[in-house]
């Protein structure tokens, strides 16, 4: 009886270590585990923050354009006080600035406002009820095709290089995000405008079936702001018959 | 006495080493240190008891704990935590075993008071 008393004494003792070992391995490694969730959330606080800071510099940034644009306008006036050649430059510089897109324009035109699907949801999915970029695109086409002279979305300039672009629930146009509801204003012949885009099986029409609201407006007078961007051209350049002036595209 | 020795050694010893269990590890260590600790009770138990025999002291250690890993891998394939029935059973035995040891050591350190409770026989009803 004593005997298979000291051997249990030392059997338990030795399970004992083990199981202290084991205890003591685990507690750590939950620790150290818990540490690296730990972690990442820091590194989600690290990234919140470098976020923040890139869009205070965008702020900035854009702010140090618009400076930048108000002096460029004060030496053109400068440059108007001179001769017939420096008229004659500016009257050109205005023309393309108004051509690419960079003055704020107005006159007659038409209002398309377009409203997400009120719709009851018969097919199942919700994407077939609100606006795609498609949708937005082939409005502003029809206006093109119409003679639109120029056109915003949201009151964002649509240039030659402006995209359309489904991102998530919104569109992103000129990088910037917008979301429903879309107010398209174009400059152009009103009636044309017009029943461009309410004819029969037009655009209006197609978008309709889906529920998709929209309305539009003939106006006298609409106003569309200039594009806020620049226009820059990196990779593209003027063939060899245009002098290399040409560069910053005026 | 020995139990406790051993379990603080390893305690040190196991915080000395730098090895840790990876994340995905971490459920299954965790259940057969249950078991084990189950097992180690009941060992301790038995020995109080005067029943203990070291093949089923060991055979218990190392199969229980190795059945709630099992228990656990299964579980994590199948998807259904079964390393629940692990936690349950273990630590309903766990108490149990705890139960078992608390009563006979009170008793048996209170075996002195007996003839004095005999001799003051409603002492138990007393209101204290």
């Amino acid at each position: 009886m004593k005997k298979t008393h000291g051997k249990g004494e030392l059997a338990i003792g030795a399970v004992c270590i083990l199981l202290g070992f084991l205890l003591a391995v685990q507690l750590k490694s939950v620790y150290v585990n818990s540490a690296g969730d730990a972690a990442t959330a820091g590194r989600l606080e690290t990234l919140q923050e470098l976020y923040n800071q890139a869009q205070t510099e965008n702020e900035t940034l854009r702010a140090q354009l618009e400076q930048t644009q108000s002096d460029l306008e004060l030496y053109r006036d400068e440059a108007a006080q001179g001769g017939s050649y420096n008229e004659a430059l500016r009257s050109e510089v205005d023309r393309l600035e108004t051509m690419a897109g960079l003055t704020d324009l107005e006159g007659p035109g038409v209002e398309v406002v377009l409203r997400d699907s009120s719709a009851a949801n018969a097919t199942g999915s919700e994407a077939d009820y609100i606006i795609h970029d498609s949708d937005l695109l082939s409005v502003v086409n029809e206006l093109r095709d119409a003679g639109a002279e120029a056109i915003a979305l949201n009151g964002e300039r649509l240039l030659a290089s402006s995209e359309i672009r489904c991102t998530g629930a919104v569109v992103t146009v000129n990088g910037r995000r917008y979301a429903a509801p879309y107010v398209i204003t174009a400059i152009g012949d009103m009636d044309t405008l017009y029943s461009a885009l309410t004819m029969r099986n037009g655009v209006a029409e197609i978008l309709g079936q889906w529920g998709i609201e929209v309305t539009v407006s003939a106006r006298d007078l609409v106003t569309i702001p200039k594009y806020e961007g620049t226009v820059e051209f990196r990779y593209a350049r003027p063939t060899a018959t245009l002098p290399p002036e040409g560069e910053d595209g005026l | 006495m020995m139990e406790l020795t051993g379990l603080v050694l390893g305690l040190v010893l196991g915080f000395l080493v730098p090895w840790h269990i990876p994340a995905q590890f971490s459920l299954y260590a965790a259940a057969g240190l249950l078991a084990a600790l189950d097992s180690a009770l009941g060992g301790f138990n038995a020995r109080l008891k005067g029943n203990f025999k070291l093949g089923i002291f060991l055979s218990g250690f190392f199969g229980n704990a190795l059945i709630a890993v099992f228990l656990t891998w299964l579980g994590e394939r199948m998807g259904l935590p079964l390393y629940l029935a692990a936690v349950v059973v273990f630590g309903t035995r766990l108490f149990q075993n705890f139960g078992e040891i608390r009563r006979e050591l009170l008793t048996s350190r209170q075996k002195g008071d007996k003839i004095e409770q005999d001799i003051v026989p409603d002492r138990e009803n007393s209101p204290q």
